[in-house]
């Protein structure tokens, strides 16, 4: 720490920052030395508040930690609790819950395209792309009845039976996310401003990215071909056919890229699933009651999030309530290890920084829990 | 190319505005499964006080309410404070005889600036503004989900 350095504090309030979340930075000149995430400006101790509820009831708490992200965090509790059961879904609750998770993936997307097109100075991507969201949150009110926390899974299945116009109405989202989806490429990543700000700042090679536990699109982005759905199939991914896109240089455009053509990828996968869910529309077997105690144990539940892995561990000694619950949340390696590993490795300046974080998608929710 | 983008630009420009203006020309976007204010059926509640036990929100307290009441001998009901409410239905479906439902009253229309306003009583409860329709009810989960056999159970828990 010299004469030349300076310290300042980024954020929660800075519109650079993601979310409620802070940055220590060291500046020496424009360039920042060193970042140091200061968290905990969200914790609500979910950890702690699940532990007083029943097994089911948790389904309302699960969702909370991320807001943009729900269906996929619900997911996981959801899974960890079928699999400390041992209980399997019927075979309809599986494809719906598919296409809840992946739909949850496409409005995550969607959300994080709001920020970086604001964090480059896009002024007109926000709009476009709230405007898609907005129609995947009617979706999810006609379906679920909310539009955020949906609390729709519940272990044993799906709560309630899927309404019979499901394919119509989801097609027609799909077609109109689509349609935005590819005027935000046209008019957001084929832009040389885009790509000028972008290109070749903010490098992650993958040896680097693995040995930092990043996962999710920064993994990806760095070009390892890892994805949950893939190497570890839940629920009804090892039905569907879909590929992991990757990305070449491991640099903010590449993440960003990654994120958008995965976007296409769950539309793939959730066009794949509607005829199978078709088939099966008059069928009422679509959830199973589970039992108020809990045989004594533990349970796993590993899901891929829009942000990455995220794994959920219960342990049960035979209550109505859960004995602990830890969770693996994507965000938190993101934005300690990977940003300092960047920060330190690279000439990023002041101006770069909101940029290379909103392309790691941190959700500061999820970081503190 | 940063031509195309302006020229997109301009085709948005001259689109009709996705935002509407609520409540000065339309009413909020609900559909005919929009959870919201809760409905109480005075003549079919027991008392059970499940509800209170379910609400992972802490947002149900049992209140009593003298009366006549035949199948309520303890003369308790669920007064629900919808500050507090997370509005997950949770109370609906733990119901064994149907007794809340929920309706489609959301949004701005629960907003006050009394924060003592937002515990609504029993009587409150059952008598809602209109309009409004009921979306979640017991009905909802007519037939009711299959209990998970217990013979399974057992097998699988052996099994670890």
């Amino acid at each position: 720490m010299g004469l030349r350095t300076v310290e300042i504090f980024l954020g929660p309030q800075h519109p650079g920052a993601p979310g409620n979340v802070a940055f220590k930075l060291t500046l020496d000149g424009e360039r920042v030395v060193d970042a140091e995430v200061v968290p905990g400006y969200l914790h609500r101790g979910f950890e702690k508040l699940m532990e007083y509820r029943w097994w089911e009831v948790n389904v309302v708490m699960a969702p909370r930690f991320c807001v943009e992200d729900p269906d996929n965090f619900e997911l996981a509790y959801v899974l960890a609790v079928e699999n400390l059961y041992g209980i399997e879904v019927p075979e309809k609750a599986k494809y719906v819950r598919t296409i809840i998770a992946e739909m949850s993936r496409i409005q995550s997307h969607l959300f994080w395209l709001l920020f970086m097109g604001a964090a480059v100075g896009a002024r007109y991507i926000p709009s476009w792309a709230m405007a898609a969201r907005e129609e995947i949150l009617k979706w999810y009110d006609y379906i679920t009845g909310h539009r955020i926390y949906h609390h729709y899974l519940v272990p044993g299945g799906i709560r309630w039976n899927i309404p019979r116009d499901f394919r119509e109405r989801t097609l027609k989202v799909l077609k109109f996310v689509n349609k935005i989806v590819d005027d935000i490429k046209k008019a957001l990543y084929e832009n040389k401003i885009f790509i000028a700000r972008t290109r070749g700042i903010g490098i992650l090679k993958p040896q680097d990215a693995i040995r930092l536990s990043a996962t999710g699109p920064v993994l990806r982005g760095s070009g390892v071909r890892y994805d949950v759905r893939k190497v570890d199939p839940y629920e009804a991914y090892d039905e569907v056919e879909f590929n992991i896109p990757v990305g070449e240089y491991g640099d903010t455009y590449d993440r960003c890229l990654v994120r958008l053509k995965e976007i296409y990828e769950s539309m793939n996968i959730i066009r794949q699933l509607l005829d199978k869910v078709e088939k099966l529309i008059d069928d009422k077997h679509y959830r199973y009651k589970i039992p108020l105690v809990a045989p004594p144990g533990e349970g796993i539940g590993r899901v891929e999030s829009a942000r990455g892995e995220y794994i959920v561990h219960i342990t049960s000694t035979g209550g109505q309530t859960p004995y602990r619950i830890r969770l693996r949340t994507p965000s938190m390696p993101h934005l300690t290890t990977v940003i300092k590993h960047i920060v330190k490795n690279e000439e990023v300046t002041i101006a770069d920084f909101p940029i290379i974080v909103k392309s790691l998608d941190p959700c500061a929710p999820d970081l503190d829990r | 190319m940063v031509l195309g983008a302006i020229i997109l630009g301009l085709k948005y420009l001259f689109t009709r505005p996705y935002t509407r203006l609520v409540p000065e020309k339309e009413r909020p976007f609900k559909t005919e499964t929009t959870r919201g204010k809760h409905v109480l059926y005075m003549d079919k509640c027991t008392g059970c006080t499940m509800c209170q036990r379910v609400c992972p929100a802490d947002a149900i307290q049992m209140v009593r309410v003298e009366g006549d009441w035949k199948r309520n001998k303890k003369k308790i009901f669920p007064r629900i404070d919808l500050h507090r409410c997370t509005f997950c239905a949770m109370c609906v479906e733990v119901c064994p005889t149907g007794a809340l439902a929920m309706t489609d009253i959301t949004g701005w229309e629960l907003t006050t600036e009394d924060k003592e306003k937002t515990i609504y009583m029993p009587y409150e409860l059952s008598e809602p503004e209109p309009p409004y329709r009921i979306t979640v009810s017991k009905n909802k989960w007519l037939p009711p989900p299959p209990f998970y056999s217990k013979k399974k159970l057992i097998e699988k828990t052996s099994n670890k």
